[in-house]
């Protein structure tokens, strides 16, 4: 469904991602783990091209999106409208949520639909309420998200970022930021999303849930894919590459 | 008897002479004197010219007394040197502030006279010089009331257009500050360098009296509109500015991955989240562009300052500034209040 070939990010002097391909295919469930700084978040925010990349070239259906080249060979970002549209068919959660605190729960979820793809407001609360349902937050629908938990509000977000139907659902660090008793109502979001056979790439620290949600996992250090495999094989007691086995020790 | 000579030349040549220089002493002091005694037995002429003479000589208790000696006339005699005395004593007092001794004077005249038209001039005038500041304030007040009124209606009108226009105006020129493009960045900057390092009665002065001399010539209304606009759009664009910078990157974040283009984000999202943090500056800047209207009165303006300065002039009357204050200081109570008021409803989605 979308490619990640050859991409390369550099803040400065660091290179953050560091020549990178990745293939994400429809219904796959990708997990990346790795150290802090390895460049994680940057990739999965290069997928929705909240980071621009420097060089390397991205394919959404087989052809290459989002970028061309000025007259000196540079890569520039297409212009806004394409990236908007491209941009509404994936879906983004944040470690730190970023619900919109003037609007109601409902209005957050509604928000997407109504503004950009120009639903009407009665079938996009439709759609809202359903949602809202299905991550089990119905009933705070009038709330303003001040006045919710961090695990109610980080449902509040998937429930958002569903609502515009993506095709690709990405989640950064989703319960990093969440009290370790907010986290399991979190995990359980998104794996009945993951039963519903939606397509996601996830950045988290929590192992257990890259174990029992991923298809793929990647190791991610420097930049670069050190190691990538099903869960069975990175977190195998017989791991033979050392960096990964050192991170997996640290953690588990 | 033999004399000396000297003594002789010293001594009265004849023995008459004592009589009679005894004589000129009495006539010289006595009778005067005598005649001062018993008035009654004066003549009303002698008084009032003694009066007048003691007036010019600035001995004016003394005057009043001769004056208030004049008798009244007998019936059916002319009264016009009574009137006279009794008027001349009448107005001293009253410059004495003897409001009470003055008045009686003019009920004497108007005893004998009571159509005496003089007299009723000054017992009017001697009730107004005793009624109070206060109450000439109000009777004051209730002549220029309508003066005042429309003044304070313009000078209403003058806040609320500008109100209106200059968060539009700050809006536009906050959103070419925080452009990418450097060019409509830094033109926007200069923009607001000008107008709010420069004071903003001289941009006034430069719109009215300045554009003429480039062929536009502006009404003082129009002029006092645009000047107060253009002044408070650049204060309320630097305050806008930083709100919108003051919001959270991941607001933007977060609505470009639902697909908003970045006005659309702007307009849905971070716009709205800075209504509240703007109420506090902005009903600064609204308390202080009240007090500023003041200054269009420089350029021809009839607002609420000028008006009261110009009845200021017409009756000197220090507590039409004190009223001009008072009307002031309840319009900008008013917005204190009322912005209070919003800020409050603006943040219902805030948990405290």
């Amino acid at each position: 469904m979308i490619d990640l070939q050859g991409v390369l990010k550099r803040f400065g002097a660091l290179t953050a991602v560091d020549h990178v391909d990745l293939s994400i295919e429809e219904g796959e469930r990708i997990v990346i783990i790795g150290p802090s700084g390895s460049g994680k978040t940057t990739l999965l925010r290069m997928i929705n091209f909240l980071e621009t990349i420097d060089d390397g070239r991205i394919l959404i259906d087989g052809r290459e999106a989002g970028y061309r080249r000025d007259r000196k060979g540079r890569l520039v970002l297409e212009k806004q409208s394409v990236i908007c549209t491209l941009r509404s068919e994936i879906g983004m959660v944040f470690q730190h949520f970023h619900l919109f605190p003037h609007m109601t729960v409902l209005q957050n979820v509604m928000e997407g639909p109504v503004t950009v793809k120009k639903q009407s407001r009665e079938e996009a609360r439709a759609v809202a309420l359903d949602l809202l349902g299905k991550v089990g937050l119905l009933d705070k629908r009038d709330v303003y998200p001040a006045f919710l938990s961090g695990g109610q509000k980080q449902r509040v977000a998937i429930a958002r970022a569903l609502a515009m139907k993506p095709r690709l659902m990405l989640f950064d660090e989703p319960t990093s930021a969440l009290d370790p008793e907010l986290v399991g109502e979190v995990f359980s979001a998104i794996k009945s999303l993951a039963a519903e056979g939606m397509t996601m790439v996830i950045v988290t620290h929590q192992m257990g849930f890259a174990r029992e949600m991923a298809d793929r996992v990647i190791f991610m250090d420097n930049g670069k894919f050190i190691y990538e495999g099903t869960p069975a094989e990175v977190f195998s007691d017989t791991m033979d590459n050392p960096r990964v086995k050192a991170f997996m020790d640290k953690v588990l | 008897m033999t004399s000396r000579p000297g003594s002789n030349r010293i001594s009265t040549p004849w023995p008459g002479a004592r009589a009679c220089a005894l004589g000129l002493l009495f006539i010289l002091l006595v009778i005067p004197a005598v005649s001062w005694a018993a008035p009654g037995n004066g003549d009303q002429y002698d008084l009032l010219a003694r009066a007048t003479q003691l007036v010019q000589e600035d001995r004016l208790d003394e005057a009043v007394d001769v004056f208030r000696k004049v008798p009244p006339p007998p019936p059916g005699e002319d009264a016009g040197i009574f009137v006279r005395s009794r008027m001349e004593a009448a107005k001293i007092l009253l410059s004495n502030k003897d409001y009470q001794a003055s008045a009686a004077m003019c009920h004497e005249i108007l005893s004998l006279l009571p159509d005496n038209l003089e007299a009723k001039n000054l017992l009017s005038k001697i009730q107004a010089a005793q009624t109070p500041k206060w109450v000439r304030f109000l009777k004051d007040m209730k002549t220029y009331l309508p003066t005042l009124a429309k003044a304070t209606v313009m000078t209403l009108l003058l806040v609320l257009i500008t109100m209106f226009i200059s968060p539009v105006g700050g809006l536009f020129i906050a959103m070419g500050r925080i452009s990418r493009l450097q060019v409509l960045s830094g033109l926007f900057w200069c923009y607001i360098w000008i107008f709010r390092g420069t004071p903003l009665l001289l941009q006034l002065f430069f719109i009215y009296y300045g554009l003429p001399s480039l062929g536009i010539t502006l009404d003082p209304f129009p002029a006092a509109v645009l000047g107060l606009g253009l002044n408070y759009s650049a204060y309320l664009a630097e305050i806008m500015r930083g709100a919108i910078e003051s919001i959270d990157a991941g607001q933007m974040e977060a609505a470009k991955s639902l697909g908003m283009s970045y006005w659309q984000a702007m307009r849905r999202i971070i716009i709205p989240q800075t209504y509240k943090r703007l109420v506090p500056p902005v009903g600064n800047e609204f308390i202080a562009l009240i007090k500023d209207t003041a200054l269009v009165s420089t350029i021809a303006m009839v607002e609420l300052m000028r008006a009261a300065n110009q009845i200021y002039s017409a009756t000197f009357n220090v507590f039409i500034l004190f009223q001009a204050a008072l009307v002031y200081l309840v319009l900008t109570s008013i917005f204190t209040v009322s912005f209070r008021k919003l800020e409050d409803r603006l943040g219902v989605y805030e948990n405290r």
